[in-house]
């Protein structure tokens, strides 16, 4: 269900968001510009971030100058996902109200990438680089729709328990 | 009265280090690969945890919480883990690295240097380092999945119930508000 939310708070949380998601995408090709100018500490800084996150094994990335970007194809596409899923945003939800999306809708979303994660895991099949990033970037639009929901309701949350405090002090001095 | 908060601590130490455990064994750890797999699905599981102790609805907020801390339990659980099995993995990393560049990738630049030089011991330096990124990173990813398991595990919020009539009101039959 739709909670109604101050659209100031959402709006700031959308537009933090879709900076930190820009930025994101921006180091992912950063590594690699590094890279290919010969800034190889910074790169492999770069690198080894993204790593806890990623394979980052070669053949599986796009690559710039020569150079593999710093996450797989699948991962490229669930981030360049979520800032499509953000651009989106307002259009969809806009920014006087918040909810989660449905279950379902988040089950189907995520079927064709279980699917081909669990069969390149097996050795079924391997699908090219395209098709991962296409599956990536679908499942990834549905993201910001939960980023955004859980942290309009933390701000909102914090700002509750400060007023319930403010209002028991004030009761307690009276 | 301040809103009680739900206990988040126990549900995310037993599916962080759930989820810190398989991401930090060789082979099964590969499952991060696709989106995070043990991280989001630990958190989420969290927030089942939390959901089924929890007498209210959960918020979205305190599915983002408990991802969070499931996200850091499991970043130190994989740290501990990945010790003992770190010059076993670094083989393993090194061997599809080699199979990978026999195919026709290409190696990021370095990458040589970090896989041979991290075969020894890790100074703390670099080990906390290594350990403070990952935490941020599966926080933040735990944070996700944590809202994703409120939105598929938690119980629904009640429709909102329809104000009581006012005293002076006569008693109506069924309108169209009660047939919507």
């Amino acid at each position: 269900m739709p909670m109604p939310l101050n659209p100031r708070s959402v709006r700031l949380v959308w537009a933090l968001t879709f900076f930190g998601t820009l930025v994101w995408l921006g180091a992912v090709g950063l590594a690699p510009w590094l890279a290919a100018r010969g800034s190889s500490g910074a790169a492999r800084f770069i690198y080894a971030a993204f790593a806890p996150l990623c394979h980052q094994v070669p053949g599986r990335c796009f690559a710039i100058s020569g150079h593999p970007l710093a996450v797989c194809g699948r991962c490229l596409g669930i981030y360049a996902g979520f800032a499509a899923g953000l651009i989106l945003y307002p259009f969809i939800r806009g920014f006087s109200q918040a909810a989660l999306p449905r279950a379902r809708l988040f089950l189907l979303l995520t079927l064709p990438m279980a699917l081909d994660g669990l069969a390149g895991l097996l050795g079924v099949w391997r699908s090219p680089i395209g098709v991962r990033f296409a599956i990536g970037f679908v499942w990834g639009t549905i993201l910001p729709f939960y980023f955004v929901t859980g942290a309009v309701d933390l701000l909102r949350a914090r700002r509750e328990r400060a007023a319930a405090r403010a209002l028991e002090k004030t009761i307690a001095t009276q | 009265m301040e809103p009680q908060r739900p206990d988040y601590f126990r549900p995310a130490l037993i599916a962080g280090a759930v989820a810190g455990l398989l991401s930090g064994l060789p082979f099964i750890g590969a499952g991060n690969c696709v989106c995070c797999l043990w991280i989001v699905g630990g958190a989420a599981i969290a927030a089942k945890l939390l959901a089924a102790k929890t007498s209210g609805v959960l918020r979205s907020s305190d599915g983002a919480v408990v991802g969070a801390l499931t996200g850091i339990v499991a970043a130190v659980v994989d740290a501990v883990v990945s010790i003992p099995l770190k010059s076993f993995n670094m083989d393993l990393a090194r061997r599809i690295l080699d199979r990978a560049s026999e195919i026709g990738g290409e190696m990021p630049a370095g990458l040589d240097e970090i896989l041979g030089g991290s075969a020894g011991a890790v100074s703390p330096g670099w080990f906390l380092l290594g350990l403070f990124v990952s935490a941020g990173l599966f926080a933040f990813v735990g944070a996700l999945g944590g809202v994703i398991g409120v939105s598929l595990f938690g119980k629904k919020a009640l429709p909102p119930v329809s104000a009581p009539p006012a005293p002076s009101a006569p008693p109506a039959g069924p309108g169209p508000a009660d047939a919507a």
